[in-house]
């Protein structure tokens, strides 16, 4: 009997030693944390003289009714709904440009993918200096044409702006390869029969070409919300979320909590939003891949 | 003389892409020229301006350049080494053995996919701080060293190989873990340098988390002591802050331009799904 | 009227000749088969007829209009691809109504013509389906109402049943011939099956190394082959090509005698003619048998030669047998050793 049993659970106990070592990091700092998250967001925030009480969901009454906490979503959406369409349709032409065969191709292919490698940091400080006012680049060339001096960076109405530029910089080559990828795998034989019926090429793309990229389009768009929630480096850089949190986002205003106010049960409160709208975006994902008409 | 009118076309196509390339390339070039000219040329762009090492020499000087360069090396390599043994590891439990609940754990793992740990940074700082490993690199790297992102590529990657291949190396006797280190390894070494490179050049740039971690040049990776040193507060002139971004960029780019290829195809292999 | 005419078409990919002087003519109303191995060009000219490739020179002319430098939507013409290059994302009926949409053919033309492609193929059922949910066959005919709808009268077929099963293949091949003649389209179609093209083909077109080998109906191709090629490339199982050793030249004495001692030509005979026989003939013993059912294939050895002959219903022979094998003067085709070309009947038989 004992051999059977043996190799009758050998596949289970195999398996589970395999992916133990990982499962168990990233429950330690996933899954762990997500719940901690949660019970520390219940409790006031501990000091040395007093220890940390239950409260209950009063720091959750307290964000509803911080002005900062709803001026940071509102500042976190309009970033997210510019930086998204305007990276993915700039990604979306750059891909259809390569993927002719043109002169010179890897060259531009290099220089639109570029930004993509490098540091956040390293970028944002390029940047800073093109929006310092009178010396800044931006300055310089509104400067040509007549223009005033702008502190961009420093004026509430266009710091948040400022930002959302250069992250559409940044990150629209990296999502051009996921189109260029998939405009290869498109077959030359669909593009000659459409040519052969006398479609013209706008005719083409929107009939064919954008809703066969609809998988990837819709890839890039979850990585891209995703980012835009995620990614705050540039804020330590450039504007520390100023003046007067007008280009302040929501992991920022939670690192702000917990590193610079050390209220960590308020940050604590703040993540549990962030991870509900991450987890809504999941949700919203699953929905529309299961909607979709398989073509293959 | 054929087909002329599309010839007119291929020519704005071509232009069109040299000319947003060249938009696209500027911010770059911007600061290759201010590291590389005297304070007074940063924003005067004169072509024969005097070029000048002075400011890297000068950056160098500033800050522990060298030290950041290590601590960020010395970072990607431990991440890197774990996330190939914990990634292949789990990637093979998940793709050749049916256990208990695998569904259910797959999922679970895939959840770092949306909420990263940088996401969660104030109880991940918490944890780590009562591991009592603050201001070390292993703290910078711990949270990422079992990775979602990875075990989903390799388990693609590993079935895709042919069965028989698993099969006959079965009927010639070779154990579970002869069979991944002889069969399933060398078969997907595409996917490990793709995932490598994803994973160096995320890790380099990675600033947030370390920057929470760290306190002392002891552990700080190159991004941090570069925000730290190009603070306003600091003082510092603006040649010489580029050159230590023209620095701390370097690296990865010349491996980027070196390898621009397989840069690109392992970002394009890593978004097929 | 729709013909076709190609005038000394060349094509190169930049030193290599693909294309070398092709000429040929498709009538109005004919189906032409463009035929021969892979790579032989035969692709490479019906994309050029279709205006996917520019010749290097040479014309391209369809009813009499030279069409050579038109783009494809100009030359009013349809084709259907090997791989159907169907829309994955579109409905048969989206799929079908494709290029007429891009043409912005009237709506209520549009529908009616849908209507008589869907009745005239048995595809009305499925109209509201993607690609991934119809069979081989059906892809098929969505890819044949396609080209149908259109209703152009020339229409170019680039391997068409290649990614079907035997037996799908040979049912399509003969509605797409009833089909042809129906519609009285004008139709260049590509294969490397010379079964299909036998079938199907009004002429036939044999491509060899991008050179024309032979343009004829198909029995020319098979009772007069120009060249060696080509009575090899017909007919399953295919031509024996013998070279003419002193066994042969003795025991036929109808055969040319060469100038020299080693005979200047091969000599080709089918295998269904060639006959066993009690007294004459050639020496030869058999290496295999195959029962195929309604005949038998046999492979014999005659000195360094390989023949192939097939006799009817199952033979009483095996392995190690030894057979006489007669090769009557009727069905016997000489080519010339060098080039391969046929030397004409008149000019041997009246020697002899």
């Amino acid at each position: 009997m004992k051999p059977l049993f043996q190799l009758r659970y050998r596949n289970h106990v195999n398996g589970w030693l395999l992916v133990l070592p990982a499962v168990f990091m990233i429950s330690l700092f996933t899954h762990y944390p997500i719940g901690s998250n949660l019970f520390h967001s219940l409790f006031s925030m501990g000091t040395v003289t007093r220890p940390e009480v239950f409260i209950g969901l009063e720091n959750y009454s307290y964000l509803l009714d911080d002005e900062i906490f709803w001026k940071v979503l509102t500042n976190n959406l309009i970033y997210s709904m510019c930086t998204v369409p305007f990276s993915i349709a700039i990604a979306l032409g750059m891909a259809l440009l390569i993927n002719r065969n043109i002169k010179g191709r890897s060259l531009v292919r290099m220089a639109f993918f570029t930004p993509t490698v490098l540091p956040m940091i390293a970028v944002a400080n390029i940047w800073l200096f093109f929006y310092t006012p009178e010396y800044g680049l931006f300055d310089q060339i509104f400067g040509i044409f007549g223009g005033d001096s702008h502190n961009w960076l420093g004026n509430p109405d266009t710091s948040l702006f400022c930002l959302i530029v250069m992250v559409i910089w940044k990150e629209s080559g990296f999502f051009m390869v996921f189109y260029l990828a998939a405009l290869q795998q498109l077959s030359p034989e669909l593009k000659e029969a459409g040519l052969m019926e006398g479609s013209g090429r706008w005719y083409y793309f929107r009939r064919v070409t954008f809703p066969l990229l609809m998988p990837t389009t819709l890839f890039v768009t979850v990585n891209a919300v995703v980012n835009s929630f995620k990614l705050v480096d540039h804020l330590v850089i450039m504007t520390k979320g100023g003046p007067d949190n007008a280009s302040s986002l929501l992991l920022y205003y939670i690192y702000e909590n917990a590193f610079s106010f050390w209220d960590t049960s308020y940050a604590a409160t703040l993540t549990v939003v962030l991870v509900l709208i991450l987890a809504i975006i999941t949700i919203i994902q699953f929905v529309v891949v299961e909607k979709r008409i398989h073509y293959q | 003389m054929k087909f002329r009118e599309f010839d007119a076309e291929k020519f704005i196509v071509t232009t069109g892409a040299w000319m947003l390339g060249g938009i696209w390339l500027l911010p770059l070039v911007f600061a290759f020229w201010s590291a590389f000219h005297p304070a007074e040329f940063s924003t005067n762009f004169e072509l024969f301006a005097p070029l000048t090492i002075d400011n890297f020499v000068r950056a160098w000087s500033y800050a522990p350049f060298p030290r950041y360069l290590l601590n960020t090396f010395v970072l990607v390599t431990l991440i890197l080494a774990a996330q190939f043994v914990l990634c292949t590891l789990a990637a093979y439990g998940f793709a050749r053995f049916d256990f208990f609940g695998k569904n259910v754990v797959f999922a679970l793992v895939l959840l770092q996919l949306m909420i990263m740990p940088e996401v969660l940074l104030v109880e991940n700082y918490r944890t780590i701080s009562s591991m009592g490993l603050l201001d070390t690199i292993p703290a910078i790297g711990l949270p990422y060293m079992a990775s979602a992102f990875g075990i989903f590529l390799l388990r693609q990657s590993f079935k895709s190989i042919p069965k028989e291949l698993v099969e006959a190396a079965q009927v010639e006797g070779v154990s579970a873990i002869g069979i991944l280190w002889k069969v399933y390894i060398p078969l997907a070494k595409s996917t490990y340098i793709a995932y490598g490179l994803v994973s160096v050049s995320y890790h380099w740039n990675n600033f947030l988390w370390p920057l929470v971690v760290t306190s002392s040049v002891n552990s700080r990776p190159l991004t941090v002591g570069l925000a730290i040193f190009g603070a306003p507060e600091s003082g510092v002139d603006w040649s010489i802050i580029t050159a230590a971004t023209v620095m701390t960029m370097s690296p990865l780019l010349v491996a980027f331009i070196l390898f621009q290829r397989q840069f690109v195809q392992s970002f394009m292999h890593s978004g097929i799904k | 009227m729709s013909s076709i005419i190609l005038k000394d078409v060349c094509k190169s990919w930049d030193s290599t000749q693909v294309l070398k002087n092709i000429n040929f003519e498709c009538k109005n109303g004919n189906l032409l088969v463009l035929l021969g191995p892979s790579g032989c060009g035969k692709s490479t000219t019906l994309r050029l007829i279709a205006g996917l490739e520019i010749p290097t020179s040479g014309i391209v002319e369809i009813d009499n209009r030279d069409v050579s430098n038109l783009p494809p939507v100009k030359r009013n013409i349809s084709m259907v691809f090997q791989n159907y290059a169907l829309f994955p994302h579109l409905t048969v009926a989206e799929n079908i109504l494709f290029g007429l949409k891009a043409r912005r053919v009237p709506k209520k033309e549009q529908k009616k013509r849908l209507k008589d492609t869907a009745d005239l193929l048995g595809l009305s059922d499925f109209l509201g389906r993607r690609p991934a949910q119809l069979s081989g066959g059906q892809r098929q005919r969505v890819a044949l109402g396609r080209s149908i709808v259109a209703q152009v009268s020339v229409c170019l077929m680039d391997e068409p049943l290649s990614n079907l099963d035997a037996k799908l293949r040979q049912e399509m091949r003969q509605e797409i011939r009833a089909l042809q003649q129906r519609l009285k389209m004008t139709m260049i179609y590509v294969t490397h099956d010379q079964v299909e093209a036998m079938t199907i083909a009004d002429k036939i077109i044999l491509m060899k190394d991008g050179e024309i080998e032979q343009h004829g109906t198909p029995e020319d191709l098979y009772n007069q082959p120009a060249t060696a090629f080509t009575g090899n490339f017909i007919g399953n199982p295919p031509m024996n090509i013998l070279t003419p050793d002193s066994q042969i030249m003795s025991a036929f004495s109808y055969l040319p005698r060469s100038p020299d001692s080693i005979s200047a030509y091969l000599l080709g005979i089918r295998p269904e003619n060639v006959e066993i026989s009690e007294d004459s003939g050639i020496e030869s013993s058999v290496m295999t048998t195959e029962y195929l059912g309604a005949d038998s294939l046999i492979v014999c050895r005659s000195g360094e030669q390989t023949i192939t002959l097939t006799v009817k219903g199952k033979a009483d022979i095996t392995a190690g047998d030894f057979l006489k094998l007669d090769l009557k003067p009727k069905h016997i085709h000489l080519f010339d050793r060098e080039s391969g070309m046929r030397l004409e009947d008149s000019a041997w038989r009246k020697a002899s």
